[in-house]
């Protein structure tokens, strides 16, 4: 069985600083087993600016009946990235994470809000060496620059949702002229950027 | 002692006195004609009551090297298999307190009681203030409330990870305190607290790269340790010999890879499947598969169909002995007869080697039940000249008998594997091949010729004899015993050097040769009564 109790204190704590750290946590329904962490893309990164949603799934009990108490904390919450994310660590499909601590070194005295911050410090600092998506590691390691273009342009499409959509983007400069297949390209290669696509293309 | 294990005799850490018959051996100076040679790497049984006493014993050496106590003992062993070797490197190499530390071994001082602590405790799992009473500190400093703890022990339990369970606190590497975990789990689930023991001690024998379960099926319940985990072969005390490093049972002089090779050759039905396509052919109209049956390339199926035998198309019936009216298939005609000599030649092969292989094989059945028989007469013979004698040179003279009786039919795959198919294509030339098959095989003939005079020597109706003529058998059997041991050693000698020597890799080792327990006690004691 899920503790309650401590899910209801994590979430009174998370609220409390929620200004210092920028994440946060809460229910999806009704019920505590379900909930969704929100963490802003860290600074320097190519998902600055962006704003992540994670979907979280509390672990009810064991899968003995005996286990009547030993679900979350005991076992780590599962964590999947909602906000579709460029990431060699993270499944540019599912959104399935690839951490250790949210696998064999969760430990009970870990918190939603400290597995939180390590995805977020995930985000700071990929491991390749460990890939959850292939694709993308390979580009990681291989081709860097086109890494962190695509990384950007994800963030600008997915973790934005008040900066204008990709779609209006492509639009626009479709109706300056440009073939839209280039355009698209253009637009991922230059990131997301309106004006440094423009530029390119201009150029080009 | 300690380098044999007598089948009958189970290996028991508590028996004091093992190592008293060598001895008395050693001071009577007995007269010794048999020479103990050099044997395969020593082992030891350990029965399903000595494996605690065991790995107590092993769990010793490093209290005392290290001034542990048994539980930390334990924690630094498992982290490092059971290799006592290894600890007391690392132990050179990096010090006590990394090595402890690596292995999750508490190294500060922290004490267990909590007297200079407030009265209750905030667990920092469920976030609930909880009495002192109810809360346990770990030997790393850390606390947490027993409910919690208990939980957590019980996901490692059920998780599979019994042998290092580690402290809830994210940043502590150590690993807790086995009975801790046994009194808290026991208080929730005593039935898992059991098993939680079980896991403990059998880690011993699982995570130890030096020990393993016999593989016996039903299982004995024992296990079998190495000195040196060097290829070897190894006998339980049910009887039972295998392959220490693959498990299956004892196939030298084959390598793991033949023997694997060929017991899936010999299941396999793929050389009857062979057969099959040399000998029939699937009809054309009904498919059911047809003989040939004469000289003619025109078959004729029970159902009416004729058709050609070469290439298995529908013809007419109108032939003579080089075409089919109105059928023509030259084209198929080389490849198809090419493939089927092929075949044909493959299956002969095969067939050469696996019908001796399975004769030495029934020898080898029928032999054991000689077993009795000769207790009987030893049985009649006592009761004729009312003494009972020593008999035990026939026993064991059967005993050996049938080791080299196992030995002589594995030279058959495995002389199948060395001077044919795939595996030492590569490696050498045709006419050296020859060369050696013909010194192999006057070597393996030989060696035959010797095992079936000491099986008819053993087959001998002795329980009509007076005194002069089992002496005289005696004689005769320990004579071609021990040149039958000289030829199994000079063809074990052949392999290892002649043959597999000059391959590369360690693909291919095998086994060395050895006759464990027969030299000692099998013609021993005989021969100085002989002497006397
Ligand atoms: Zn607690
Ligand atoms: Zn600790
Ligand atoms: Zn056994
Ligand atoms: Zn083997
Ligand atoms: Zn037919
Ligand atoms: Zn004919
Ligand atoms: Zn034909």
């Amino acid at each position: 069985m899920i503790d309650f109790a401590r899910v209801q204190k994590e979430l009174q704590e998370c609220s409390r600083d929620i200004e210092s750290s920028g994440i946060k946590v809460s229910p999806k329904s009704d019920s505590l087993a379900r909930l969704t962490g929100t963490i802003p893309g860290p600074i320097g990164t190519p998902y600055e600016g962006g704003t992540f949603q994670i979907d979280i799934t509390l672990p009810v009990m064991g899968k003995f009946e005996w286990e009547l108490k030993d679900g979350y904390p005991f076992e780590p919450p599962k964590m999947q990235f909602a906000t579709k994310v460029w990431h060699p660590n993270i499944s540019s499909q599912s959104g399935a994470i690839c951490l250790d601590i949210l696998k064999d070194q969760w430990s009970p005295a870990l918190t939603l809000k400290t597995a939180l911050l390590s995805v977020q410090a995930l985000l700071s600092a990929p491991e390749p060496d460990d890939p959850q998506d292939a694709v993308v590691a390979q580009q990681y390691l291989r081709d860097y620059q086109t890494f962190v273009g695509t990384a950007r342009y994800w963030t600008e499409t997915f973790a934005k949702p008040s900066s204008l959509g990709v779609e209006e983007k492509v639009s626009k400069l479709v109706e300056m002229g440009f073939p839209e297949v280039l355009v698209r390209s253009t637009l991922e290669s230059a990131g997301g950027d309106e004006n440094l696509a423009l530029e390119k293309l201009c150029s080009g | 002692m300690g380098d044999y294990v007598d089948s009958d005799d189970d290996y028991d850490y508590q028996d004091s006195d093992e190592g008293c018959d060598d001895e008395d051996d050693a001071v009577e100076g007995i007269e010794d004609d048999t020479e103990i040679v050099a044997r395969g790497p020593s082992f030891k049984v350990i029965t399903k009551e000595s494996i605690l006493a065991a790995q107590r014993e092993v769990m010793h050496k490093v209290m005392d090297l290290l001034w542990l106590n048994a539980h930390h003992a334990r924690t630094l062993l498992i982290h490092h298999r059971w290799d006592v070797d290894k600890v007391t490197e690392l132990l050179v190499e990096n010090g006590k307190e990394k090595l402890c530390a690596e292995a999750g071994v508490p190294t500060g001082n922290h004490n267990n009681d909590i007297p200079n602590l407030p009265s209750s405790v905030g667990c920092e799992i469920c976030f609930d203030d909880v009495s002192v009473s109810d809360a346990t500190k770990m030997e790393c400093g850390h606390i947490f409330c027993n409910d919690c703890w208990t939980s957590h022990f019980i996901v490692k339990i059920n998780e599979g990870k019994s042998r290092s369970i580690r402290c809830m606190d994210p940043n502590c590497n150590s690993v807790c305190d086995d009975a801790k975990i046994k009194a808290l789990v026991g208080a929730r689930d005593p039935y898992l607290a059991q098993k939680f023991d079980r896991f403990l001690q059998e880690s011993y024998i699982e995570d130890n790269s030096r020990v393993k379960w016999c593989p016996s099926v039903p299982h004995c319940g024992n296990a079998i340790s190495v000195d040196d985990v060097k290829l070897c072969e190894v006998e339980c005390a049910c009887g039972l010999q295998f392959c220490f490093t693959c498990l299956s049972e004892a196939h030298s002089p084959c390598s793991c890879l033949m023997w694997e090779l060929w017991t899936k050759k010999c299941q396999d039905e793929s050389e009857t499947v062979n057969w099959m396509t040399v000998h029939t052919k699937p009809c054309p109209k009904c498919h059911k598969l047809v003989e040939k049956n004469g000289g003619c390339n025109l078959v004729c199926c029970l159902c009416g169909q004729a058709f050609c035998w070469l290439c298995g198309g529908a013809t007419g019936r109108d032939h003579d002995w080089t075409t089919i009216f109105g059928h023509s298939c030259g084209e198929y005609k080389e490849e198809f007869e090419q493939k089927s000599q092929r075949a044909k030649i493959d299956l002969h092969r095969y067939m050469h080697y696996h019908n001796r292989y399975q004769a030495h094989l029934d020898s080898f059945k029928l032999e054991s039940k000689l077993k009795e028989s000769i207790q009987d007469k030893i049985s009649k013979l006592e009761e004729r000249d009312s003494i009972s004698k020593d008999f035990s040179w026939i026993v064991n003279g059967l005993h050996s008998l049938s080791k080299f009786r196992r030995i002589l039919s594995l030279t058959y795959p495995f002389a199948y594997y060395m001077f044919g198919g795939e595996i030492f294509k590569a490696e050498m030339t045709s006419d050296e091949k020859k060369m050696k098959r013909e010194l192999f095989e006057d070597q393996q003939q030989q060696f035959e010729g010797n095992v079936e005079r000491l099986s008819l020597l053993l087959e001998e109706n002795f329980d009509d004899y007076d005194g002069e003529r089992i002496k005289d058998l005696r004689a005769r059997i320990i004579a071609v015993f021990k040149s039958t041991e000289n030829l199994c050693r000079n063809l074990y000698d052949c392999i290892e050097n002649d043959l597999l020597g000059s391959q590369q890799g360690t693909v291919h080792k095998i086994s060395p040769f050895s006759i464990p327990d027969i030299q000692r006690i099998g013609l021993k004691e005989p021969l100085q009564q002989w002497h006397s």
